[in-house]
């Protein structure tokens, strides 16, 4: 009796399970399954989009590692980008919750204005950037001059021209900002209380409750960061006359060298398989990051089932 | 709790009802009708960039009149946005509806061609439709020997002065530097300081054109690559180029140009208006913007880019657009109707007036320079521009590296930086494009 | 169960009478020095933002001016007027925001929906489909643009809004793994009690976890608000009607190949801005209402 009651409900469950996810699978094999294929054989071919899909073979890998050395360059530029951003952008996003998490008088109007950053897009944030990071006049150099500090040349000088888009990027880390106020927001005050009044200080409190509570969603946003990082293009793309790279090929990200192989050069196949290399690199770098959770992220609700 | 859920659900099926029922008509799946309707006429879809001011309301009127002048094709216009435009049509060949005509970069025609992205039209040209372009116009636009498309408007790149302030070191429209060391000496006569920064700089060489273009202006017309498509990087002229230019950054010193380049290098402060630089190495067509932006009594003049050296030419690059029917496009012949007027004497003139491009029909360009509805900066616009056509090179994309340039552009960048000498750096490039173009043969 | 507060017994108590009057004291430094705070990081973080106001009433003319001004001279509403008039602004407006509010619901519903099932339910296979839900996430987007573009075009979507919209209700890897980690956090015991009382799983997610997961289903309401209505890919490519067409799109006519517009860019902007400004403002009010605390960690 036992045991069948126990397969049935076993069994029960996993059509559940199928049938949550049904709308997921449906969307990923219509829309998804066939481009992320195609993708995958035209990086074996010469696809120019329009006239031409020949099998080649390993060509394009070949080309790639041996002989383009641009590949590299936007490689080493892009894995800098995200080693920096990914930490950065996550401390700061959850610097800015933990200040906005606050039950202070128009505390409302403080967080609609740390949101805006990340709504902001487009050309006029690059072009104050552009102005804020200027050599002597702009912002930052100035402020850093008041600590007798000579700001450099940012984006005129190759070895500067990413800290400066990491900078971009740190002051836009509103949206995930937003992921973090929301779990803060779930935490009960209870928890805190009992601290203080136990003669916990502001960092003790931070470290040993909030810390831990928030760390899935830290776990998240790692994960989609990094993700998010590798494929950066948009602002290599706007703040370096439309593609070219920046000084010397300093922005030359590996999705702007991508989208070059693919939109200027015409050569698709190529591009296709770029993009299968990236995958795989981040494919290895989630799956590392899979791995390693269990050891500092909590659940509060129970097993990771 | 869910009275507050309900509310919310309540609250977006309003809104999701007002703006269906404002939009009932945007569900349908009509786009353009392709096919001929019943009386035979065909539609075409018309691309292009020109989204507002003069070159939006004068193509819509061109149009018009095109639609009304004949009862066998009605034209339709649809904006798309600027260079994305572009990507948006490679994907509509590749699913196979692409629209009727399109604007496209006149120096990638060939490379299109190659790629099946374009029609060929020598089914629908004649012998004296070449004719009425500038030849270098129409040569980029032959690929195989076969045209693609037909030239629309085109630009050159020349050097605004500001009357102003030239005339208050002596030179006038009489005695304008036709060398590069006459350019130096004026602009250096210029320069103003205030304590250890300038307050006025006469001339960059790189506000406002690319280091290429001095580079086949010192090199008898020939740009990174020749005519036969040979790599031509290295050569003692271009290093001659780099180096003259690296000597107008030394003269200011680094600091200051990248100051002045990252307060206006953004393209929103314009230091010409202002005064900051008194002459500024630009695109012809830079002239509408001062149309509208300078004030009136803002008095400007424009020059040929200078000789390297007394005799060597006065060369300069320009770009410009053609006409393109999208390879797949459903009435070729029809939209080939449509190109032909757009290309004809009386519309080109037409355009060029309201735009103030520089037309590719040679004599609208002609006309343009006496056209009596062109102000007299206008006129002098055109007539500097067809004087200027004859040395001016327009560089098609190489076929065999064609995306040369950022390999070339780094090692531009670490001469200016210092990283390298001006001949290094040209060695390097010629090495690593040599490379590119071998790498792309083995594909 | 709850680890972290095993290491706060270690710290000494402090007497309660000598608490009560420093912690008046400490509250209120606390309090001003949150303000001062607040107020560099919000200034720091809203220049651009101030930047792009200024710039939208300033005529041309300022702003071409060399050196730049940062604070207008002369305030000029008329570039409002002017931008509103350079293309269809509310006809894309009421384009944009249908799009807009379908893509909401459809991610909203779709992503919480699908994630109940991968975060609360076993099957198997359950590893490696997760683990294909974020492969999605790792494929620049494009390259799959154009192949994707010929899917729909051979089944007759382009030239309609179904590309846009239709994706939404199928969920996407970013919300899929983002609700996931919140449902992780709410606890098993809860969903156990609900199967004993005889419900669904169905009834156990619409009436348990939607109202428990609030907080994330607003975010996303909001994220994804923000995504589709600043969206410009997609109703580039797959819009063929002018009339049809969206704000950023209309946005772009500002910008042509010698000159950009910046002060009606900027009025515009701004102007597109506006929404998910209010939208956020007003949406803090069902962020900061407490959860049902049972449902998050327990105190």
């Amino acid at each position: 009796m036992k045991a069948s009651k126990l397969t049935m409900r076993k069994k029960k469950e996993m059509l559940w399970g199928y049938f949550f996810i049904a709308p997921f699978l449906l969307g990923f094999i219509v829309f998804m399954l066939g481009p992320m294929l195609f993708s995958l054989i035209g990086s074996f071919t010469d696809y120019n989009l329009t006239s031409k899909m020949n099998f080649v073979g390993l060509a394009n890998f070949k080309r790639m590692f041996f002989q383009d050395q641009l590949f590299w360059k936007s490689l080493y530029n892009t894995a800098y980008f995200v080693l920096f951003n990914v930490p950065l952008t996550t401390a700061f996003s959850i610097f800015l919750a933990v200040i906005l998490n606050q039950k202070l008088r128009g505390i409302s109007f403080f967080r609609t204005i740390f949101f805006l950053p990340a709504v902001l897009s487009g050309v006029a944030v690059y072009i104050l950037w552009m102005q804020l990071l200027s050599p002597s006049a702009g912002l930052i150099n100035t402020v850093l001059s008041w600590f007798q500090i000579k700001g450099p040349a940012w984006l005129f000088d190759p070895a500067w021209t990413k800290p400066a888009l990491i900078l971009m990027k740190i002051w836009g880390s509103g949206g995930a900002m937003l992921l973090y106020l929301a779990t803060l927001q779930n935490i009960s005050p209870a928890l805190y209380e009992s601290a203080e009044i136990d003669g916990a200080g502001t960092w003790q409190r931070f470290k040993n409750i909030t810390l831990p509570l928030i760390t899935p969603i830290i776990f998240y946003d790692v994960i989609t960061s990094t993700i998010g990082s590798f494929q950066i293009f948009q602002e290599a793309y706007v703040m370096t006359k439309n593609g070219t790279g920046g000084p010397s090929n300093s922005l030359l990200f590996y999705n702007l060298h991508m989208w070059n192989k693919a939109f200027v050069a015409f050569d698709m196949g190529y591009a296709m398989a770029m993009s299968m290399i990236l995958f795989f690199i981040v494919m290895i770098l989630t799956f590392i990051n899979l791995k390693l959770a269990p050891r500092w992220v909590y659940y509060a609700g129970g097993e990771q089932k | 709790m869910k009275k507050k859920l309900g509310f919310l659900f309540v609250f977006f099926s309003v809104l999701l009802i007002l703006t269906a029922c404002g939009g009932k008509e945007k569900n349908s799946t009509d786009a353009t009708a392709k096919k001929a309707d019943a009386n035979g006429r065909v539609t075409l879809d018309f691309w292009s960039f020109w989204g507002s001011g003069a070159r939006k309301d004068v193509i819509e009127a061109i149009i018009a009149d095109f639609n009304q002048s004949q009862d066998k094709i009605t034209v339709k216009y649809t904006y798309q946005p600027w260079g994305d435009i572009w990507t948006k049509s490679l994907s509509a060949i590749t699913a196979g509806n692409p629209p009727d005509v399109i604007v496209q970069d006149i120096n990638s025609v060939a490379q299109r061609a190659q790629a099946k992205q374009a029609t060929a039209l020598d089914k629908y040209i004649d012998k004296d439709t070449s004719k009425q372009f500038y030849p270098q116009l129409w040569e980029t636009t032959l690929y195989e020997d076969k045209s693609y498309a037909l030239p629309f408007n085109t630009d050159t790149q020349v050097i605004f002065y500001n009357k102003k302030l030239l005339k208050e070191v002596g030179v006038t429209e009489d005695n304008l530097p036709q060398t590069w060391e006459e350019l130096e000496k004026v602009a250096h006569k210029l320069d103003q300081k205030k304590g250890n920064d300038y307050s006025r700089i006469g001339f960059y060489p790189l506000w406002n054109i690319g280091a290429d273009v001095w580079a086949l202006n010192a090199d008898n017309g020939v740009s990174w690559f020749d005519r036969d498509g040979q790599v031509k990087i290295d050569t003692p002229n271009k290093v001659t180029a780099l180096e003259w230019i690296e000597k107008w950054q030394k003269f200011y010193g680094r600091d200051t140009i990248n100051r002045l380049e990252a307060e206006f290098g953004s393209g929103v402060s314009d230091p010409f208006i202002s005064g900051t630089v008194a002459m500024r190495a630009q695109n012809i067509n830079y002239y509408s913007s001062l149309m509208e932006n300078a004030p009136d009594d803002f008095d400007f003049g424009v020059m040929q880019l200078p000789e390297k050296t007394k005799g060597s030419g006065h060369w300069s690059w320009g770009g410009g657009f053609v006409l393109e029917i999208p390879y797949g496009a459903k009435h070729a012949k029809e939209s080939y109707e449509f190109m032909k007027y757009l290309t004809s004497e009386k519309v080109q003139e037409k355009f060029g007036e309201k735009s103030f491009d520089i037309m590719a029909n040679k004599t609208a360009n002609e006309n343009l320079v006496k056209n009596k509805n062109l102000s007299e900066k206008g006129q002098m616009v055109y007539k500097m521009a067809d004087d200027n056509f004859p040395n001016t090179v327009i560089t098609p994309v190489p076929l065999t590296a064609p995306d040369y340039n950022s390999l070339v552009n780094e090692q531009l960048d670490q001469a200016l930086m210092g990283s390298k000498s001006p001949e290094a750096a040209l060695q390097a490039a010629q090495k690593a494009v040599t490379d590119l173009v071998k790498q792309n043969k083995t594909k | 169960m709850i680890q972290p507060m095993d290491k706060m017994s270690k710290v000494r108590a402090v007497p309660a009478t000598k608490k009560l009057h420093s912690q008046k004291k400490t509250t209120r430094v606390k309090k001003i020095i949150s303000y001062v705070l607040l107020t560099l990081v919000g200034l720091v973080l809203i220049t651009p933002l101030l930047w792009m106001i200024f710039t939208s009433v300033k005529p041309m003319a300022e702003i071409v001016r060399f050196p730049p001004t940062f604070f207008p001279e002369t305030i000029n509403f008329d570039n409002y007027l002017k931008a509103i008039q350079s293309f269809p602004f509310w006809q894309y407006a009421k384009n944009t925001l249908f799009i807009t509010v379908l893509v909401v619901l459809g991610n909203v519903l779709s992503n919480s929906f699908i994630a109940y099932g991968f975060a609360k339910l076993s099957f198997p296979g359950k590893k490696f489909l997760f683990a294909l839900v974020l492969s999605t996430m790792m494929i620049p987007g494009f390259v799959t643009m154009i192949p994707q573009y010929v899917l729909f075009s051979k089944i007759g979507w382009v030239g309609t809004y179904l590309p846009l919209i239709v994706p939404a209700f199928f969920g996407n890897a970013f919300n899929i793994f983002l609700m996931r980690q919140f449902y992780l956090s709410i606890n098993d015991e809860l969903i156990e009690a609900a199967e004993m009382d005889g419900a669904n799983h169905l009834y156990i997610w619409s009436h348990l976890m939607i109202p428990l997961t609030k907080p994330a289903l607003i975010t996303i309401a909001i994220n994804s608000f923000n995504s589709a209505w600043n969206d410009f890919l997609g109703p580039l490519l797959y819009i063929q009607d002018q009339s049809k067409y969206t704000l950023q799109i209309g946005l772009q006519v500002f910008q042509n190949q010698s000159t950009t517009q910046w002060n009606y860019l900027m009025a515009g902007a701004t102007l597109v801005l506006l929404p998910t400004v209010l939208l956020f403002f007003f949406a803090q009010r069902y962020f900061i209402e407490g959860m049902d605390l049972t449902g998050g960690s327990k105190g």
